[in-house]
């Protein structure tokens, strides 16, 4: 167990070199550059020869990536170019407020695909999972901005039920006087339409995922003994069958997660959520590189320690792997 | 057997699995009405020059209508013909999403065969490279890379969107080749002296086919969501008309809240399009995995 | 199941009560301040916040935008090349000491010494300047007269020495000092000015207070009254414009600080407590030349095309009628400078009229057509296809369309021509930088003062990173605009600065496409006292009064109870 675990780490550390080695050329290959983005077009071209000298744009690349892998290993991420700021600071955050609003979106809809998934998966040939299966699907395959504004008009503006945007009621949070409960409910309230409409558009995965596990596990003998011995069908499904097929599921959140977070710029967009993900491409467009770099890297990271977690989680549920 | 001759039968054979699932065949219906309508594309601009989706306008209307007899789904904000538009988009959405689908699943099943038969060494690397992928934040990636190429073409649109998508298909096209490879069949023509290359070609190759054909049909929906996602951006071809852009000239014009015949068509194909590959990815995956069957 | 009713319900037994006693003016942007460091401030959305603490000697009125005395008590008094300036007592900043000469003195230290590059265009032409006292400065100039002393140097905001010394000092010491101080991270930034600064949470608000004992407060210009009369402003981002004009129209802001689209006056005014403005612009948008290539590089064809390009078509349909064909570049809305008698070919020409006149001119310089019906060079050869840069639609979405247009109208004879949407930075890096291009479409924002027709098109800016990447060079024009830098007698410089618009427009290195009216939004239940100028309403802010208190909004509870339903839907699902 140890040594497999070992060997992940180590490839991930690969994994990472080789990512942050691809996206640093990328942004150097990349035309114009962040010294007439990061300043005014008034600028005279000296002073920008100057600037550009003092954000050391002017080194080769491979000491440009030496000097970065070292800083990087120190935990210096370096500095935006964009808002003067260290870029730690600037994806710390916006970090956590992806991680919220994701995580959450993930464990949701994945829960919920769970319940389905085996749902279905026991009443199959059935109208309920024809009619469960092609709603999943056909919000699986709704393009979400235009859904999410949508829904914004119909709950948010017409109905009143929810903000227009953003995480918190500023109004609220500038008198002073409201509990900390108050503004945990603020923040939930925010949360509860986006995480909606994420949930709805990304539990099909979850549950049609499920769905084949279970049909799968339920032609293993073990189920066709368990019904033998007289077991309730809920207690067979439940506790024999499902418990089985949870095992691709692991993997599967994994994944989910990093799929919802590459999609993260619509949905911090159409719902003003202040996330990484809208981070990144206004960063790109602006040609800071340090923070687009730095949040590519983030994310990245993000989405291999989940599938880490999955495999560990994995190896251990998993009678039938052994180190 | 070559892979064509197989394809041929296998379909033929397949087809009456196929016609069971009424999931499947609804998907197939919506495909066809779709093409369609794709195919009906050029003839609005060759009924007047105000047809043209992208620079014909009416020369009487000069802002957003609701549909009428000239323009039966209506108008966009500088009066040109939505319903041309709506059916150049068809196209488009047809175009870009086999295209990246086709060439993603291309590369995904010669990686994966590749990966798979050869192992060692070969195998690690290409699956290393199949890990960074697929861990990359996809639509941030692309944008990024999009901005690295200064353009915003179609074409270039669809190649990304295509490099992105095959490290899922490798994996699968690899795990299936790895059982394969120890077939007796496969072990019979090396016996009877064949090289790799035929193996590969001859032998493997056709029996990952199905597969490749489910991803194929999957990847589709993927491309045509990730064209819409960049159009609303802002990042999409604005000299390409499709519905990604329709609904982008729509946003960016406030025409979100007012239009309904403008926003609705488009944001509903795009989403019944995806859907409808997603049906027949489904039954062909019934089809090829027959423990999914009913019984 | 029941204890988690039972904790939604505690929790809402705590539900926000909160009675606004404060009325702050509610502006929705579209990002918040990058940076609260002045020297570093470029963008809008750091300046719309910054700005507010940083007063300057002289300032613009309102509407005239004439440069009237600030923090100065009067107009400069010069002799020889020096100018002395009177500063105005009893100014301060929030942390109760005085606005000295001082402070004049070491703002325009850092600025020159820095070369700063936000300010340093405007500060060329200074030499040094001396704090004589505690409220008398002198600026030596190293040359003559010049409008744009006055008319830029002038205007810029004053930093207290105080607060910026031991940074200055700090700077000085490292081996980048200009970096090191644009990296300077300002938390609470000192003022001056009308407001301070009060509160930022990241990615939500920017919250700043009115200071209530603001030196210029209740004075009059042009019989209005400056506040600010309410407590401060908060600032709130939305990602969308569809998002922002939600929350105007359901009141949860008063001001929306950008411009809207053509698209939403429809709606926002089917609503009563919902006003939209239709301000000038103060920008042009046009389409230039690489003239130092062919066919570009002949006049007659560069009429042509000036003759082709509809400009009412653009203005009618993409704008939708929220602006003006532009046949000069400075805006209608500078009415002081703006030349309205200056050539407009094609104007008021049908399509055909205009291919008509276009294939005249061609056809009299010795142009002609094939069979195919390519257009030739006088020595047969073909022109060339080439292509127009257009910026992408994120950055902006109506000049990729005026490409598209401008594309079909060459190809009516001819020419074949393609709309390149490209990013905004590659094609700064082709033009500006590598000066390798065909034609592009692209905008200025302008100031008020018309220098910039010096600078756009004389010989000495066609270097890379010059603003002359045409390569336009005509020495009468140098000298007529050179001419209008140094000439003080504001009505001579008008005439020069006229003369050089008919010039540019009969020479036409720029295609000049539109003036772009700024549309603008707010809720007149809560506020009153807007007022349009060039620009914007934006201007209007200092002036404003609020009406009756607001009602607080009603919260709705619906969102945590789904929420939680949501969140304990599986675990519903399986208790079973």
């Amino acid at each position: 167990m140890y040594r497999y675990l070992l060997h992940r780490i180590l490839q991930i550390a690969i994994t990472m070199f080789l990512l942050i080695a691809m996206v640093f050329i990328l942004f150097r290959v990349m035309p114009g550059d962040p010294a007439s983005m990061v300043l005014d077009p008034k600028m005279p071209p000296e002073a920008k020869a100057l600037m550009k000298k003092q954000l050391g744009l002017d080194e080769p690349i491979y000491s440009q990536f030496i000097i970065y892998m070292k800083n990087l290993l120190h935990g210096d991420l370096g500095r935006s170019f964009y808002y003067g700021r260290p870029v730690y600071d600037v994806i710390m955050e916006r970090l956590p407020n992806t991680i919220l609003l994701f995580t959450s979106a993930t464990i949701i809809s994945w829960g919920l695909g769970y319940a389905l998934g085996k749902r279905i998966a026991w009443r199959r040939g059935t109208r309920f999972e024809h009619a469960l299966t092609f709603m999943g699907l056909l919000f699986y395959s709704v393009f979400l901005p235009w859904f999410g504004l949508i829904m914004i008009w119909i709950f948010s503006y017409r109905l009143g039920l929810f903000p227009l945007g953003g995480m918190i009621t500023p109004e609220l949070w500038t008198a002073g006087g409201a509990g900390i409960i108050a503004l945990v409910l603020d923040v939930l309230h925010h949360l509860a339409l986006p995480l909606f409409v994420l949930t709805l558009l990304s539990f099909a995965g979850a549950m049609l995922l499920m769905r084949s596990s279970m049909l799968e596990t339920l032609r293993e003998d073990y189920i066709l003994t368990a019904r033998a011995k007289g077991l309730s069908e809920k207690v067979v499904r439940d506790k024999h069958a499902a418990r089985n097929a949870l095992l691709p599921m692991v993997t599967a959140l994994a994944l989910s997660l990093s799929f919802s977070m590459s999609g993260g710029v619509l949905t911090e967009t159409v719902f003003s959520w202040p996330g990484l993900g809208k981070e990144i491409v206004s960063a790109t467009l602006n040609y800071d590189y340090p923070l687009a770099q730095a949040a590519f890297i983030f994310l990245a990271a993000i989405v291999l320690m989940a599938n880490l977690v999955a495999d560990i989680i994995y190896a251990y549920l998993d009678p039938r792997i052994r180190y | 057997m070559g892979i064509i001759e197989y394809a041929r039968t296998s379909i033929k054979e397949n087809w009456s699995l196929f016609r069971r699932s009424r999931m499947g065949l609804l998907g197939l219906a919506i495909l066809a009405f779709f093409a369609f309508l794709a195919l009906l594309a050029p003839i609005p601009r060759l009924i007047d020059d105000m047809y043209h989706p992208m620079v014909g306008v009416d020369p009487e209307i000069s802002y957003s209508t609701p549909p009428s007899l000239r323009h039966p789904m209506g108008t966009d904000f500088m009066g040109r013909d939505l319903l041309s538009q709506f059916l150049s988009g068809a196209q488009i959405a047809f175009a870009v999403g086999i295209t990246a689908a086709v060439i993603s699943v291309l590369i995904g099943t010669a990686i994966g065969l590749t990966s798979g038969y050869y192992g060692g060494k070969v195998d690690a690397l290409l699956m290393r490279l199949a890990d960074i992928v697929l861990v990359l934040p996809g639509l941030p990636f692309i944008i990024v890379i999009a901005a690295a190429l200064g353009k915003m073409s179609i074409w270039i649109i669809v190649l990304l969107i295509a490099l992105l998508g095959w490290p899922g298909v490798a994996r699968v096209i690899r795990a299936q080749t790895l059982s394969l490879r120890e077939r007796p069949f496969v072990e019979a023509a090396r016996v009877a002296g064949a090289g790799d290359r035929r193996i590969l070609l001859h032998h493997l190759a056709p029996n990952v086919l199905p597969l490749t054909f489910l991803y194929a049909a999957l990847g589709v929906s993927g491309a045509i969501l990730t064209e819409a996602s960049l159009s609303f951006i802002g990042l999409g071809d604005p000299s390409v008309v499709s519905w990604g852009m329709m609904l982008q000239w729509a946003f960016t014009t406030g025409h979100t809240f007012r239009a309904p015949y403008w926003i609705l068509p488009p944001g509903l194909a795009i989403s019944l399009l995806s859907l409808s590959f997603y049906l027949v990815g489904r039954a062909l995956e019934e089809i090829i995995n027959p423990r999914l069957r009913e019984p | 199941m029941k204890s988690l009713v039972f904790i939604l319900l505690i929790a809402l037994s705590f539900s926000p009560v909160y009675a606004q006693e404060k009325v702050y003016l509610r502006i929705g942007g579209q990002d918040e301040p990058k940076t609260l460091n002045i020297f570093k401030a470029g963008d809008k959305w750091s300046i719309e916040v910054i700005g507010w603490f940083f007063e300057s000697l002289y300032t613009r009125e309102p509407l005239t935008h004439k440069v009237i005395p600030w923090v100065a008590e009067d107009y400069p008094e010069f002799s020889d090349n020096v100018a002395t300036i009177k500063i105005r007592k009893g100014i301060t900043w929030n942390d109760g000491t005085p606005l000295t000469a001082h402070d004049v003195k070491f703002t325009a230290d850092v600025i020159l010494d820095f070369q700063i590059p936000r300010f340093y265009s405007d500060w060329e032409f200074v030499e040094k300047v001396e704090a004589v006292d505690d409220y008398t400065v002198k600026f030596y100039l190293k040359e003559g007269c010049t409008p744009l002393f006055l008319e830029g140097t002038l205007l810029s905001p004053i930093v207290q020495r105080n607060e910026w010394l031991p940074v200055v000092e700090e700077a000085k010491k490292k081996e980048n000092p200009l970096k090191s101080l644009l990296e300077h991270q300002v938390e609470r930034p000192r003022s001056a000015g009308p407001f301070v600064f009060s509160e930022w949470v990241k990615g939500s608000y920017v919250k700043i207070d009115a200071r209530k004992d603001y030196w210029a407060k209740g004075k009059l210009i042009q019989g209005r009254e400056i506040g600010p009369f309410y407590d401060g402003i908060l600032f709130k981002i939305y990602g969308t414009t569809d998002a922002a004009v939600l929350a105007l129209k359901k009141g949860e802001i008063d001001y929306i600080s950008w411009t809207i689209d053509p698209g939403f006056v429809a709606e926002l005014s089917k609503e009563e407590s919902v006003t939209v403005t239709k301000s000038p612009g103060n920008g042009f948008y046009y389409l230039a030349f690489n003239v130092r290539k062919k066919p570009f590089s002949d006049l007659a064809f560069r009429q042509a095309v000036a003759y082709l390009v509809d400009k009412e078509f653009i203005v009618s349909r993409i704008l939708q009628n929220y602006g003006e064909p532009a046949y000069t570049i400075v805006p209608p809305g500078n009415s002081f400078w703006h030349n309205n008698q200056t050539p407009r070919l094609g104007a008021g020409l049908s399509k055909e009229e205009r291919i008509a006149k276009a294939r005249d001119v061609l056809k009299s310089a010795g142009y002609s057509w094939d069979s195919a019906g390519n257009l030739l060079y006088p020595d047969g050869s073909r022109v060339e296809p080439f292509d127009i840069l257009t910026p992408p639609a994120d950055y902006d979405p109506l000049r990729a369309m005026s490409g598209m247009l401008i594309q079909e109208w060459l190809r009516e004879i001819g020419v074949q021509a393609t709309a390149k949407p490209t990013s905004f930075a590659t094609i700064v890096q082709k033009v500006n930088t590598e000066q390798d291009f065909d034609a592009y479409i692209l905008g200025w924002i302008l100031g008020v003062d018309p220098d910039y027709m010096r600078v756009f098109f004389h010989t000495n800016q066609t270097m890379p990173e010059g603003y002359n990447p045409m390569g336009y060079s005509n020495p009468t024009y140098d000298a007529l605009v050179d001419a209008s830098a140094r000439e003080c007698d504001v009505e001579k410089r008008k005439e020069l600065i006229f003369k050089a618009q008919e010039m540019i427009m009969q020479e036409l290195p720029y295609v000049p496409l539109y003036f772009r009216d700024e549309i603008e939004a707010y809720n007149s239940a809560t506020f009153t006292g807007w007022f349009e100028d060039l620009g914007g309403i934006g201007g209007s802010i200092i002036y404003l009064k609020p009406l009756s208190s607001e009602k607080p909004e009603k919260k709705g509870i619906c969102g945590p109870i789904i929420l939680l339903l949501t969140a304990t839907l599986p675990l519903l699902l399986r208790r079973r």
